[in-house]
């Protein structure tokens, strides 16, 4: 415990140097603080162990109502003695001016012999100087007396008669200060405060966590020189599918697993050339009927490979290294592992140096960057590419290998129908997959849910 | 992709002298993904390219190859006879126009050659026969059926006992009343007429693409099959009867061919084709220095044959392989021949500088500022509800791009708005403590010819004293800070927010975007108990601009 104080600890200490044993009371009237801040700096310097807290009950007597009645006008029989002094009195009239007491007047008055009644009237016999328990009722008075002092008082008269004597039970407390206490000086500490005491949360404001590993992700591929392209969520089907020798029938084109929208064609979707080299592959190569019309339907695109390969359909560079990161779209059922719309990361490499071990050795120094060392390639099978590889890597957390991203060279048949003429490696894959791993989620739809709890307690750098 | 249930001791009978741990290693070498491992039995995931490996004798001829047992192309015997014969009429080739088909005889066939048989009949059905429409195979009891066959055409009212049923059923009660009719009756069109296989006798052997008839249901004391695969293009037809040919006589049956004549139909050849290829392209595409002879053991350990013939390679590769068009796909076959374990990553330095695209630093230089006025990133899809869009917040929905057949009621509208996205976020939130700051960027579609995408930022800002002046003040800080750029918000009434407390944000005279405290009834609608303000801007149409 590092030794620091609030004010109004160091008032408290300040006081009970002055004037060792305290009540709350007087350090009330020492220090001018509050009853509730005398009670709070009590409770933390007993804490600290600077302070000792005496507390011990006693109790004190004082005069009940019909003790104070008879302080004022006298016990009862003394009243009655008094009003017949001078002479008999009628019964009623003596009735009249007692009131209440009247009662216990006649029947103490006639039990000690002081009075003989008639009929009707009272008459004295004789009044003694001094009736039992007079003496103690003037020694009380108005006054509390702590019980110990009343020994010498004789109560035994007045305890009989209700009402007349109350006993009230006080918790004291006296405060003073420990022996180290003593030879603390709080002068000299100002202005500290506790520093290891629990503070109120703040919540930052920050770039959503999956962000934050799309943008570790780009800058990866940045500097492993690649540039960055964009493209449209929304694709023709002809650069989503046709373009990728992906055949029309092909299960893959189906509603049940892409997202069509809902009437709309494109009307231009490439260049009269590139449409008849496109079609004429499929109707080669698959053996059947192409139409135009299905390569009109939008769909949301179900892959980033369709802006690269618009890409590289336009430019069709002899080298190039360019990624293109966004969302794609799956027409699944929402689960804890599948979403409909995720986050895809592509890249390809064109050029003479494309050849399958440097596309492995990509993949190796990529997968380095984001910290997963132990990776393995295992054959696979995509329609547009050939061959075809896919990593596994090794999650030390779940102790297993798992799929991650796809790769293979592109298929003659994409590629030379739209003019490109060299090599084309490409690999790609989900984002949310490796930010599940980085975050230890295990559901994928908290990316999504902007659940405050989460955003606002997720650690930024893991 | 399809999934297949092996059993190891039976590889391991399949295959010759090789241990349990050895398939299991080298499966996935093969392109098979093993799915889950329960004792003897394994689930296995293949590829839709590879139809052969739709049954463990598919797999098993595979992994010899891989692992040395018994390599090079497996050469398929069919004795040529002329017992066998079908004759296809003219009527069906408007429905349904080709058939083909072979004999298996001398067959053993038990429970788990009959449960592969059936597995890889409905893989094919599925995968290359595209739900029987392309081509469907039927399997039959030799002995049960009389030659010579016809292909032909019956009307709705002929009756037989199909597959599964204890009494004769017409084809109109097939069509509608059967499981198999309910299915794939929609693929024989709105013809009045249906194919059908009919032998001497004038029984049914079979109603294609629907159901076989019940008399020739194969089981464990059939020894001799009758094969028929029908389909719309003769050329698939017969690539789905390689494969089923393939599979019959890896698994010990002598196949025997069957003429068949009539409307353009022929006999199946089942031939194997030559592909030549170059070692260079080989080794430039695998990065690789392989000698001819390693290059042939690979494309044999493949389970395709190949001989060096000059400065070419020449391969000969069986008919059930029509997944491979050209050399790319040998160059592939020599990889797995080699296998991808023994590749070494190789890493060829950049000759490329790498570039982040402007979009991308704009919109990263945009979240700082908006971190920096106290703000937190959210992140909603794309694809929204009709609830969300418009429901919720009284906007117009005249203009919606839907998509088709969701599986999920949440995702069915593109979004043309970001802010409804946030202000449910804050329904979800009204737990959790205020203020509650948040921002989105992201793309919002518009109906045009086809589809107009831009980039869209919204902000909302959610506390007891939220109003109008703190929020222009974070829109007007943002642009002026981030992007010197100055804004003028003119009055406007709009129905998700509160009247008199709106404008739009013009920029150049150009209305980019609308600002405001948000209409009470949306609140409420929310449930949320503090006044919320925000607004939404093109992007597109200001900091994105000139980009």
């Amino acid at each position: 415990m590092s030794q620091v104080f609030h004010d109004i600890e160091k008032k408290i200490i300040n006081s009970l140097k002055e004037n060792p044993i305290q009540t709350p009371e007087t350090l009330e009237n020492s220090t001018q603080l509050s009853p509730d801040q005398i009670r709070r700096g009590i409770e933390w310097l007993k804490l600290k162990d600077l302070a000792i807290v005496d507390e011990s009950k006693s109790s004190v007597l004082r005069l009940g109502k019909n003790g104070l009645d008879s302080f004022e006008k006298g016990l009862p029989e003394r009243r009655l003695l008094n009003l017949i002094k001078s002479g008999p009195k009628k019964l009623s009239e003596i009735q009249k001016e007692l009131g209440f007491v009247f009662g216990p007047a006649i029947g103490l008055c006639r039990k000690n012999n002081w009075i003989e009644t008639s009929s009707d009237q009272i008459i004295l016999k004789t009044i003694p100087s001094e009736l039992p328990g007079e003496k103690s009722l003037q020694l009380i008075g108005n006054n509390k007396l702590p019980k110990e002092q009343t020994d010498k008082i004789d109560l035994s008269e007045l305890l009989k008669r209700p009402d007349f004597i109350l006993e009230d039970i006080i918790k004291n407390k006296k405060i003073s200060l420990t022996q180290s206490a003593k030879s603390l000086d709080v002068s000299n500490i100002s202005g500290a405060i506790d520093v290891e005491a629990e503070v109120p949360e703040v919540f930052v404001a920050r770039t959503h966590p999956l962000k934050d590993t799309i943008d570790e992700i780009r800058e990866i591929f940045v500097t492993l020189g690649f540039s960055e392209i964009l493209g449209n969520m929304t694709q023709s089907s002809f650069w989503n599918f046709d373009a990728l020798f992906t055949p029309q029938d092909h299960p893959a084109r189906e509603l049940q697993d892409t997202f069509f929208l809902d009437g709309i064609s494109a009307k231009k979707i490439a260049n009269p050339e590139q449409i008849r080299k496109v079609s004429d592959s499929h109707k080669k190569n698959w053996r059947y009927q192409w139409d135009i019309n299905e390569a009109r339907k939008m769909v949301l695109r179900t892959h980033t490979t369709c802006v690269t390969i618009k890409h590289l359909a336009e430019n069709k560079p002899d080298e190039a290294r360019i990624f293109s990161l966004g969302r794609v779209f799956r027409n699944e059922k929402v689960s804890y592992k599948h979403l409909v719309e995720f986050n895809q990361i592509e890249g390809i490499v064109v050029g003479k140096d494309a050849n399958l071990r440097n596309l492995m050795g990509i993949q190796r120094e990529f997968y380095k960057r984001i910290g997963i060392t132990k990776i393995k390639f295992w054959p696979t099978f995509f329609p547009y590419t050939e061959p075809s590889l896919q990593t596994m890597v090794y999650n030390e957390k779940l102790g297993k290998w798992i799929e991650l991203f796809g790769m293979g060279i592109f298929r003659p048949e994409v590629t030379k129908p739209l003019g490109i003429t060299k090599p084309v490696l490409a690999w790609g894959g989900g984002i949310e997959r490796i930010a599940m791993l980085k975050y230890d989620l295990d559901d994928v739809r908290e990316f999504y849910n902007n659940n405050l709890g989460w955003l606002r307690s997720n650690t930024k750098c893991q | 992709m399809p999934v297949i249930e092996l059993s190891y001791s039976r590889l391991q009978k399949l295959i010759g002298k090789v241990s349990k741990k050895q398939i299991s290693d080298s499966l996935p070498f093969l392109g098979l993904d093993i799915e889950s491992e329960d004792k003897d039995l394994v689930r296995i995931e293949y590829s839709p390219n590879r139809p052969d490996y739709s049954t463990d004798i598919g797999i098993a001829l595979g992994l010899q190859g891989l692992l040395g047992i018994k390599t090079g192309l497996l050469k398929l015997t069919v004795k040529s006879s002329k017992n066998y014969t079908i004759t296809v009429k003219p009527t069906v080739s408007k429905i349904r126009p080709f058939v083909t088909g072979i004999i298996a005889k001398n067959g053993k066939i038990d429970d788990k050659t009959i449960k592969q048989l059936m597995t890889m009949q409905e893989d094919l059905h599925f995968g290359i026969g595209r739900k029987r429409k392309k081509s469907s195979i039927g399997i039959h009891d030799l002995d049960k059926i009389s030659f010579p066959l016809t292909y032909t055409t019956v009307d709705k009212n002929h009756k037989f006992i199909p597959l599964n049923s204890e009494k004769e059923l017409s084809i109109s009660e097939i069509i509608s009343d059967t499981e198999t009719g309910k299915d794939y009756g929609h693929l024989l069109g709105q013809s009045s007429k249906v194919p059908i296989i009919i032998d001497s006798n004038k029984n049914t052997v079979s109603f294609p693409p629907i159901i076989n008839a019940g008399i020739t249901t194969v089981t464990t004391k059939t020894k001799n099959l009758f094969v028929e695969v029908t389909g719309i293009n003769k050329a698939d037809a017969e690539d789905m009867l390689s494969v089923v040919a393939t599979i019959l006589q890896s698994a010990g049956f002598s196949l025997e061919n069957i003429q068949i004549s009539g409307a353009k139909n022929s006999s199946p050849k089942l031939q194997e084709k030559k592909l030549s290829i170059d070692s260079s392209l080989i080794n430039q595409t695998l990065g690789l220095d392989l000698s001819t002879p390693k290059i042939i053991s690979s494309l044999k350990k493949s389970r395709l044959n190949a001989i060096s013939k000059g400065k070419k390679i020449v391969c000969t590769i069986p008919a059930y392989r029509f997944d491979i068009f050209g050399p790319m796909d040998l160059v592939e076959e020599v990889a797995l021949g080699y296998g991808i374990q023994n590749f070494e990553p190789t890493v060829s330095p950049s000759q490329t500088i790498g570039q982040t695209n402007p979009v991308s630093l704009h919109l990263k230089s945009l979240n700082q500022t908006m971190i920096g006025l106290g703000f937190l990133e959210a992140l909603n899809s794309s694809l929204s509800s009709k609830r969300v869009l418009y429901e919720m917040t009284n906007r117009d929905s005249k203009n919606i791009i839907s998509v088709l057949d969701s599986k999920s009621q949440e995702h069915t509208i593109l979004r043309d708005s970001i802010l409804p996205g946030l202000l449910e976020n804050l329904s979800r939130n009204i737990h959790e403590s205020y203020p509650q700051k948040m921002f989105e960027t992201g793309n919002i579609f518009n109906l045009e010819q086809p589809i107009s995408e831009k980039i869209n930022l919204a902000v909302i800002s959610a506390h007891k004293d939220a109003n109008f002046t703190e929020i222009k003040s974070v829109l007007q800080t943002l642009l002026k800070i981030g992007f010197s750029i100055q804004i003028q918000t003119k009055t406007i009434s709009h129905s998700s927010f509160k009247d008199g407390h709106c404008a739009n944000i013009i920029l150049n005279g150009n209305i980019i975007g609308i600002i405001g405290e948000i209409d009470s009834t949306i609140i409420e609608n929310y449930k949320i108990r503090v006044p919320v303000v925000g607004f939404e801007i093109s992007l597109s149409e200001s900091i994105l601009k000139s980009l």
